[in-house]
């Protein structure tokens, strides 16, 4: 875990790490890898990979429309908003 | 008289004989949250609209009449209450407004219960100490200074200092067992699918399943029995019929076969915590439970399968807040993409931003297979294991956490690793989606004890009927803190 690959990560995750926390972080990152690079150690050879308890696909019911439109409810919540749309700042130059 | 340290059914009682209205519990409530504010168990009270429901429980309004009607319940601030706001301990969402509820929330709301307030936590529910809430520590009801567990550390200390009852909470590596074993209460994490999580804040989507914080087992079999079903709006929600809890918790548990686990070295622990267990094992094996060694042979990679998926699944889930639809926005940036960074920078703690980093390396190309793919392998291995030990015994007994509460600021400073580990016997059976409850067993060091029974998948009837025959032979759940501290 160098700072290029610190840095790649945190760009990945859209995150800004300030520059007296990096070393720590680049160490917490460090210690948790290694924690987790144990599992090399185990043999997983023709074991299926379990990612949901329940084994199950998916359960699907039909697309009925049961609840009022509540656009402003939702607009409500953003940080800035017209009257049918959620506002961010300039994409194109 | 007073409410505060009273069950579920002791205030149901109190109500039904109209010693006191409904009204007068929720004021008494409210007073109890105002004298006990520096335990700081709570991010939002819900004043206004609690006294109102109670008024129109007391004026007959209210058709329910189920075991919850009327009863004071603190709510997890990781669940969406409609017109209430849901920060999950978080700078990000300090202003949001949810414009639904959680179909928990809504269960426990139409079975007549008054939510008092959202309880403090870890933010997002990542911690085990209650420390990395952006609304400060929550203190431990039996010690100030000291942590009440985590994630869900309000919910456990307003119980515990007998403000609520019960209240809620989410489990997705022990996080309701944990904490419920640092304050000396009963909590119980239900089997995957069990519990909706609609409208509850997604952490690690295949770990997350939320369950009661309570004075006793009773009590979570009543809880469980209202949050629990069938919910068209959650995917994985098991579509199977759910048995009244009650019915069999008061059965003999003679014959009952209990494991232990042989890969657990018990020597490691404090000589106390080894005792309380010990003693714990003779008093079942006077009720007639019978104990069998059982083999969990991948259980030692819990910590690390786990600290590969619950990452990885967190980044996922977390990349929803960036400062456009709702939460908070950054007032530095230029641009979209600087939009999303600064709010997310600004808005995410430090622990948050370490697991959404870990997740998104783990998750990156060229590290997928080596870490997220092979931790769903040994997580498969963890899942067979338990599925040949239920072969042989009900349930597993184990302690709940390999030490009593801790101070503040002691753990996890240097290396976080070493809070990681304080999930040790929590974690697998978020990894395999089974029903674990954590009981109070006992006090070291003027601080309570936890005891953890893990039961086969849907049989949270079988761990509710041993912990509720354990406690009608004991005291440990009985036990008070003096408060004289707060």
């Amino acid at each position: 875990m160098d700072k290029k690959t610190v840095t790649t990560i945190c760009y990945l995750a859209r995150l800004k790490i300030d520059k007296e926390k990096a070393q720590k972080i680049e160490n917490d990152l460090e210690a948790i890898i290694e924690l987790i690079s144990k599992l090399q150690n185990i043999d997983t050879s023709n074991v299926e990979p379990l990612y949901n308890p329940l084994e199950k696909t998916a359960l699907k019911h039909n697309d009925v429309i049961d609840s009022d439109n509540r656009k402003e409810k939702f607009l409500d919540n953003a940080p800035s908003s017209n009257e049918d749309y959620f506002l961010v700042p300039r994409v194109m130059e | 008289m007073s409410i505060q340290f009273k069950s579920i059914l002791e205030l149901k009682s109190m109500l039904n004989s109209k010693t006191i209205s409904s009204s007068e519990l929720i004021e008494e409530t409210f007073k109890l949250t105002k004298d006990l504010k520096d335990l700081n168990c709570f991010v939002t009270m819900n004043e206004d609209s609690a006294k109102q429901k109670a008024k129109q429980i007391d004026q007959g309004k209210y058709k329910n009449n189920s075991y919850l009607t009327g009863i004071p319940l603190g709510q997890k601030d990781l669940f969406c209450t409609e017109g209430l706001r849901t920060t999950c301990a978080s700078k990000i969402l300090s202003n949001f407004i949810p414009p639904y509820s959680a179909t928990v929330v809504k269960k426990l709301e139409d079975s007549g219960s008054i939510t008092i307030g959202k309880t403090n936590m870890d933010e997002f529910a990542m911690g085990s100490s209650n420390e990395t809430s952006f609304y400060g520590n929550v203190h431990n009801p039996w010690k100030r200074n000291y942590v009440p567990g985590g994630s869900s550390g309000g919910s456990a200390a307003a119980v515990a200092a007998g403000i609520v009852p019960a209240s809620t909470g989410t489990d997705t590596g022990g996080s309701i067992r944990q904490p419920a074993a640092h304050c000396g209460i009963t909590g119980m994490k239900p089997t995957y699918g069990k519990v909706s999580r609609w409208g509850m804040v997604a952490f690690a989507s295949s770990l997350d399943q939320a369950g009661p914080l309570a004075r006793s087992a009773e009590d979570c079999a009543i809880m469980l029995n209202e949050m629990s079903g069938h919910d068209l709006k959650d995917t994985t929600s098991l579509d199977v019929e759910h048995t009244d809890l009650l019915r069999s918790i008061n059965n003999p548990i003679k014959g009952i076969k209990i494991g232990i686990v042989k890969e657990f070295n018990l020597n490691d622990l404090d000589s106390k915590i080894q005792e309380r267990f010990q003693d714990s094992k003779k008093l079942f094996e006077k009720l007639g439970a019978k104990f069998i060694k059982i083999s969990l042979q991948n259980i030692s990679a819990s910590v690390p399968t786990y600290y590969s998926i619950a990452p990885a699944e967190c980044s996922s889930n977390l990349s929803r807040f960036d400062g456009v639809k709702f939460g908070h926005r950054s007032k530095n940036s230029n641009n979209l993409n600087d939009l999303y960074i600064q709010s997310r920078s600004e808005g995410f703690g430090d622990e948050v931003k370490r697991r959404i980093l870990i997740g998104t390396y783990a998750l990156s190309a060229g590290y997928y297979d080596a870490y997220y793919k092979k931790a769903q392998q040994v997580r498969r291995l963890i899942k067979n294991d338990f599925e040949s030990a239920f072969e042989t015994v009900d349930l597993i007994m184990t302690p709940t956490s390999p030490n009593t509460a801790f101070e503040f600021d002691s753990k996890g400073a240097q290396n976080p690793v070493e809070l990681y580990l304080e999930d040790l016997f929590t974690i697998s059976s978020n990894l395999a989606g089974l029903p674990a409850i954590s009981i109070p067993h006992g006090m070291v060091d003027n601080l309570p004890v936890g005891l953890q029974l893990i039961g086969n998948f849907l049989r949270e009837d079988k761990i509710l009927n041993a912990a509720h025959v354990f406690q009608k032979n004991s005291e440990f759940h009985l036990a008070k803190p003096s408060l004289e501290d707060f």
